[in-house]
């Protein structure tokens, strides 16, 4: 019986590199150390592109551009101010969206219509993980409000104005609820920063 | 559109998402350098999303890492702030990255292809550095290093190319420059060969293969023709004057 092939990332449940020590390593110029920061970023960067941009082409010309910004900008990394995978994925979405919003600012002028909205998630990956049944497990404990703010938000790259129009909400609400929202998943995933 | 002071702290949840405009961006941007509790949210937010992206990770296209990889070998690093500055530059984004793609333009492909003419200036401009090339490029100790000025030569050269694969656990990088028909090869992380066997760089070509000498830090190719490869084998001490095992890895010349 074949079975498609489940991928599990990361590879497997063992302890990564230290990635703020490898990108101290990597802002002196170490291609070594670049090489263990791509092994541990490149599936969470493209990843997360991927569902913001949802076109494989694009998400890949995306993905490479953050990644080699990585290099380029590592000694801006500072540790004192958030994790190192918080410090690449930020910059991974900021720039899938800011691809999006081009995009749309582009085919606005042309007039075209814009393309209806997908909310299904792309290539939605099992959740093989503990921490990714976690995130699940945290995200089921907001509302519904909430999660779909959130989720509308982060993986849809839309602004909270578009996603209260999406939702058919007031925009203040949508504000709120995507603050309290991930005040709460912050709780539930015990995140110290 | 101005923001009325008090609804700004409520922003950072949609700041952390990336769902705010761009001048809404700013605008908190400028408001957090005097509300450490919004900054601190922020990051306690920021790290959240984090885990969000994180359940989303594939594994990328294969290709894309050799393509990044050899991209960093022409791509000049930015300086660190320094403290008085750091404070005052929005975090992560401290740089305004490169520049965005216009709207309504083709949409730039700076990894396409192989052969990176439009980007020959570039590394040109980057290669001319030529100590922190060197430095980057080979990191094993240097035996039969080359002249540094025909290391520099090609790694300046406006027409140089980087090609790189894994071999034996490393990674092999060429600098290839088609109009000096020169090459710098350079290793980092093979395996240890056990005692009595050598890596040894060949030009492989049409008709046969040359040897280019042992490989130890940088060695330079020269003599190189359009159909020239650079290949690697194991051989014993001293090199041969044929390979006598496969290729652990094969690049373009």
């Amino acid at each position: 019986m074949s079975r498609p092939e489940v991928r599990q990332w990361p590879p497997a449940e063992e302890p990564g590199p230290d990635l703020a020590a490898s990108l101290a390593q990597v802002a002196r110029g170490d291609h070594r150390a670049f090489e263990l920061v791509y092994g541990e970023l490149a599936g969470p960067v493209y990843g997360v592109v991927r569902q913001v941009l949802r076109d494989p082409a694009q998400s890949e010309e995306v993905a490479q551009e953050v990644l080699l910004e990585i290099w380029r900008s590592a000694s801006r990394f500072d540790p004192a101010r958030g994790s190192a995978a918080a410090w690449a994925l930020t910059i991974a979405h900021r720039r899938a969206v800011d691809r999006v919003r081009a995009e749309n600012a582009s085919s606005r002028r042309e007039q075209k219509a814009a393309p209806a909205p997908d909310d299904g998630d792309v290539a939605e990956v099992v959740a093989t993980t503990l921490e990714h049944q976690r995130v699940r497990r945290c995200l089921g404990g907001l509302t519904e409000l909430q999660r779909e703010s959130i989720k509308l938000a982060y993986y849809g790259g839309y602004t909270y104005p578009q996603v209260a129009e999406l939702l058919g909400v007031a925009v203040g609400t949508v504000k709120t609820r995507i603050r309290d929202g991930l005040i709460r998943m912050r709780d539930c995933l015990e995140v110290t920063w | 559109m101005k923001i009325r002071r008090d609804d700004l702290h409520v922003l950072t949840g949609s700041y952390a998402l990336d769902a705010v405009s761009d001048a809404e961006r700013e605008q908190f941007e400028r408001h957090l350098r005097h509300c450490p509790s919004c900054a601190a949210e922020v990051r306690g937010l920021r790290e959240t999303a984090a885990r969000l992206a994180m359940t989303r990770a594939v594994p990328p296209p294969a290709r894309m890492e050799q393509r990044v990889l050899a991209a960093t070998y022409r791509t000049r690093q930015l300086p660190p702030l320094i403290p008085e500055h750091r404070a005052r530059v929005p975090w992560p984004l401290a740089a305004r990255p490169l520049p965005r793609p216009l709207p309504g333009r083709p949409l730039s492909r700076p990894f396409a292809g192989r052969s990176l003419p439009r980007r020959a200036a570039a590394l040109a401009a980057t290669a001319s550095m030529t100590g922190a090339v060197a430095l980057g490029v080979a990191q094993l100790t240097t035996r039969h290093q080359p002249q540094q000025a025909a290391v520099a030569r090609v790694m300046g050269a406006p027409d140089a190319r980087v090609e790189t694969t894994g071999a034996s656990g490393g990674r092999v990088t060429v600098v290839v420059s088609a109009a000096l028909r020169e090459a710098v090869v350079s290793a980092t992380g093979m395996a240890a060969l056990p005692a009595g066997r050598v890596y040894q760089v060949w030009v492989m070509g049409p008709s046969g293969a040359r040897s280019a000498g042992l490989l130890h830090g940088q060695l330079l190719a020269s003599g190189l023709r359009p159909a020239d490869r650079i290949g690697i084998t194991v051989e014993p001490p001293g090199g041969t004057m044929r390979p006598t095992t496969p290729p652990v890895a094969v690049l373009p010349a």
